[in-house]
């Protein structure tokens, strides 16, 4: 009987341990499912900075390899960490900046993007990790930030910067540090500093070269005393489209952050009415010195005519983003779906399929059966790739007599070049290759790869 | 009096012209800045849709284009065509 007791109350004590142990368990998964801080998608102010006088021995612990720099010191760290900056785009440019400022001791750092992350922008963008794909990169940069420098205040906004919030948003701020991607969001963020009165520390990056202005600081000018015009834009060429090293928004965004170190610290800046260029080819930096500001600026000239913040999308005749632009070119009876040709190629209709990607793109994917000629050769009438042209339209000619204009079909990546084409092809038909029906494939190969063939690369 | 100088180009005046430099003999000098841009313009008629979209330099010092000081230039001085970047 007693035995019986014992070994009861043994597994009573077992059973009452293992409750315990469950209950903790209960309570740390709940403790974790507190939500992660969101991203500001209204513009509230920060809290405001307070000032320390003094720094606390973590402090000097933690900034004592800069603390030694006689040029910076306690009253440089100090400065610091009374001084906010706005970064606006947390991608290549932002993301080393950011992480540069944040390790250094700024006091606060607002981080906007409106954007997630995504696989291709992990080889520049370094803040972001694999398991943030799909994540707003406002929020997975702040939450790098964090474990990298707790004491900093950090504000990420999940937002587009828009004539709307720019004022409210950068006059919160003491500097501006431009890490944008995109030419309407270049002037409006000029426009908004010139109107708030703030240093605008701006780099950007593209394939292998870089440039770093600070704008509307020290009698400087602005970006628009440089660039009265947006360029047209057709001429823009971005990072999607143009491709970009990642070390090199990563030296650009290095620089800038720099600059915006010596700004904050109280040494300024000595980049002030300079443009300086990086070709990453030649490994060489230039700087070009930059006029004044300029009397006739419509901005920050004596009389402006941009007295508030205007549409910068109409201003520029394109979206503030630097996702692809979709130009229609052709009528409907020009262009076919990806499907329709899917169906015409099961049919094994005689065509002639022609990809007008320059070739470091053809060598990433491309269609078996397709001819390449770059749209460049294409424009510049180029006489070997005229000649195989019209050799492989007379070949087709033969190959389907009876038919009078044999077709020909255009694709590029996502279906803007291949309508320039389309133009080109219609005027040399019937004069420098045989009479042809000229058709673009709409939406290009990454269509072909998410409507046709999931296998096909995209990138 | 004329001048041999180097010309430079950059981002997408490199693209429109297919040259990162070029030298271009007998330049006139002195020569007035838009003088000089449509000299490059003739070289390059692609050059023409950075019209009054781009900063000229001359000895890495900006030079307005439609500016009436003429430029003196001398023999291996550098010009740059610098059309602004806007990726990041």
């Amino acid at each position: 009987m007693a035995q019986a007791l014992a070994t009861l109350r043994e597994k009573f004590k077992e059973q009452e341990k293992e409750i315990a142990a469950l209950r903790e368990k209960v309570a740390q998964l709940e403790m974790s499912k507190t939500p992660a801080p969101r991203p500001d998608v209204k513009v509230t102010p920060p809290t405001s900075l307070t000032a320390k006088s003094s720094l606390s021995n973590e402090d000097i612990m933690r900034y004592s390899r800069q603390l030694l720099l006689p040029e910076f010191g306690v009253k440089g760290q100090i400065n610091l960490s009374k001084t906010s900056v706005l970064v606006v785009g947390c991608g290549g440019l932002g993301c080393p900046l950011a992480q540069y400022l944040a390790a250094a001791g700024v006091g606060r750092l607002g981080l906007i993007d409106y954007d997630e992350v995504e696989l291709n922008n992990l080889h520049r963008q370094v803040l972001h990790r694999e398991e943030n794909q799909g994540q707003a990169k406002a929020l997975s940069a702040a939450s790098a930030i964090k474990s990298l420098n707790s004491t900093v205040q950090c504000c990420p906004y999940q937002l587009q910067l828009s004539p709307e919030n720019a004022l409210d948003l950068i006059q919160q701020y003491d500097i501006v540090a431009d890490c944008s991607d995109n030419v309407p969001t270049r002037y409006l963020v000029n426009d908004a500093c010139v109107l708030s009165g703030k240093p605008l520390v701006s780099a950007s990056a593209l394939r292998m070269e870089g440039q770093l202005t600070i704008y509307n600081y020290k009698g400087g000018p602005c970006y628009r005393c440089l660039y009265p015009a947006p360029p047209p834009p057709d001429t823009v060429t971005n990072c999607s489209d143009g491709g970009v090293l990642g070390v090199v928004p990563g030296i650009m965004g290095c620089l800038q952050a720099l600059e915006v170190f010596k700004i904050a610290s109280g040494q300024g800046s000595s980049l002030h009415q300079q443009l300086m260029m990086f070709d990453a080819q030649d490994a060489r930096f230039r700087s070009i010195k930059l006029r004044p500001r300029q009397s006739d600026c419509a901005v920050c000239g004596q009389n402006p005519s941009v007295t508030k913040l205007v549409d910068y999308e109409s201003f520029c005749g394109s979206a503030a983003t630097d996702k692809c632009r979709k130009l229609n070119l052709l009528s409907r009876d020009q262009r076919i779906t990806v499907q329709a040709y899917k169906l015409m190629l099961d049919k094994a209709e005689p065509h002639l399929l022609l990809d007008v990607r320059p070739l470091v793109e053809v060598d990433i994917c491309s269609l078996p059966f397709s001819l390449n000629i770059p749209l460049s050769q294409l424009e510049a009438k180029n006489s070997d790739d005229i000649h195989l042209l019209r050799e492989r339209i007379s070949h087709l000619k033969h190959q389907i007599a009876g038919i009078s204009q044999p077709p020909v079909f255009v694709i590029c990546k996502l279906g803007n070049d291949s309508q320039k084409a389309v133009n080109i092809l219609e005027q040399m038909s019937g004069l420098q290759v045989d009479s042809i029906i000229v058709k673009d494939i709409c939406g290009g190969l990454m269509a072909w790869a998410n409507i046709v063939d999931p296998s096909f690369p995209q990138y | 009096m004329t001048a041999r100088v180097c010309v430079l180009y950059f981002a997408k005046s490199a693209e429109l012209t297919g040259l990162k430099e070029e030298e271009v003999a007998a330049v006139p000098t002195p020569i007035s800045s838009r003088d000089l841009w449509n000299l490059l313009l003739q070289r390059h008629p692609r050059l023409q849709t950075l019209q009054d979209r781009v900063v000229l330099a001359v000895r890495q010092q900006y030079v307005a284009i439609g500016d009436q000081v003429a430029v003196t230039l001398g023999d291996r001085d550098e010009v740059a065509v610098v059309p602004p970047l806007s990726g990041g």
